[in-house]
């Protein structure tokens, strides 16, 4: 990852394939990962529906605390997708690099903003259009001027928070993530001879304990964007 | 700026989002609901059974106490009938008994009441022959008398004391 992507143009529209094949890989894998453990669901589950059912009923957990009511049954399938969607594009990136004629080609996608931008913005869409479904504009608009009008500017400008926040710590843990694994992969190629294997071996050790703690992060990381998410659109959509 | 990514992302996490409902997500809620309808209905089900089996149990101990009752009632009936037809029975006995003894001693009077008439008769025939007899020998006057007297007195004994 050198920030030195290849670049296409189609219909007027520049893409980033760096970004677009991690999507599309963590996409299908995602895809693929539920739908094998989804086979022949029962009323008595085996192992594979117990493990989805365990995902399910943690991202439900998620969604009911800051969704307690009916309202918050709308929300689960989102949430659920977010979460393994999110997660699995924070671990792809420790797994596969490539870097072709010293432009990336793979990397997690969510080590770019404007995809963390691009997934912070669909759940602030979603939840002020929400808030309007569940509240009525009139509902919608009063959550402005409450508890009471003189917030209004502070409240709008939360609004700006949230997404910027929200976006911005996803993209900045992961992408510093990536970023230090880059530059541990230099150190163990950077020296010659018996200094060369030296700083080798030892990057390599390095290299492994920051990838664990960057499953981690990663982990930690879409937990922390699917709670928010939640909690940002409780916000909209729950009325006092 | 890649403004291409923006549209490819919010995209692809829709097509996903939608998959993932039709393939997993829908499937696997439906049997999770279904699963809490199940152990709901389940728990009601118990909870049922277990009211019928406690009136079931009272009903039974009542129908028990019931017929324990009609138990005691249906002996002492049975006592009392028997009681009753014994009585009968003894009562029948007895006076059929006094009949037939009545009776005994009314044929016994009357067998002996023949018995009597019978002797006297033969009695009667007997003198006559033993008179013919005598008659026919030579008798005289006393002698004659001396045995009619002796007759009569004889018979008069046997007729008169016994």
């Amino acid at each position: 990852m050198n920030e030195s992507y290849p670049d296409f143009e189609l219909f007027g529209l520049h893409f980033n394939p760096a970004n677009d094949l991690a999507i599309l890989v963590s996409a299908v894998l995602v895809f693929l990962f539920v739908f094998w453990l989804s086979r022949k669901p029962s009323i008595r589950p085996n192992g594979k529906q117990n493990v989805l059912e365990y995902l399910i009923d943690f991202i439900n957990g998620i969604v009911k605390q800051s969704m307690p009511g009916a309202e918050g049954s709308r929300f689960g399938l989102f949430a659920f997708t977010l979460f393994l969607f999110i997660f699995v594009n924070n671990q792809i990136g420790l797994i596969f690099q490539v870097d072709v004629g010293g432009k990336t080609w793979f990397r997690s996608a969510t080590a770019d903003p404007i995809i963390t931008m691009s997934l912070g913005m669909m759940v602030m869409v979603l939840s002020h259009f929400f808030g309007v479904v569940f509240n009525g504009m009139k509902g919608y608009l009063k959550g402005y001027v409450s508890p009471v009008p003189i917030l209004l500017p502070i409240n709008i400008l939360e609004n700006f928070t949230n997404f910027v926040t929200l976006s911005m710590r996803l993209y900045g843990n992961i992408f510093a993530g990536e970023v230090l694994l880059l530059l541990i992969k230099q150190l163990a190629f950077s020296g010659h001879g018996a200094v060369g294997a030296v700083s080798f071996v030892g990057a390599f050790l390095v290299e492994m304990i920051w990838q664990g703690f960057s499953v981690f992060i990663g982990t930690i990381q879409a937990y922390i964007f699917v709670t928010l998410a939640t909690v940002y659109t409780s916000e909209k959509v729950v009325s006092e | 700026m890649t403004a291409g990514d923006m549209l490819f992302t919010i995209v692809t996490f829709a097509v996903l989002m939608v998959l993932v409902a039709i393939f997993a997500w829908g499937p696997v809620t439906k049997i999770m609901a279904q699963r809490q309808e199940k152990i709901e209905g389940d728990l009601d089900y118990a909870d049922n059974a277990r009211q019928e089996a406690k009136e079931l149990a009272e009903k039974r101990q009542a129908e028990l106490k019931n017929s324990k009752a009609d138990a005691v009632k249906i002996v002492t009936t049975a006592k009392e009938n028997g009681e009753k037809q014994r009585q009968e029975l003894v009562s029948a006995a007895k006076s059929e008994a006094e009949t037939l003894k009545a009776n005994a001693a009314k044929d016994i009077a009357q067998e002996r009441q023949d018995a009597l008439n019978d002797a006297k008769n033969d009695v009667a025939d007997l003198s006559l022959a033993i008179a013919k007899k005598i008659i026919g020998k030579e008798l005289d006057a006393d002698t004659q008398k001396e045995l009619i007297d002796s007759y009569i007195k004889d018979l008069g004994d046997a007729n008169g004391s016994h």
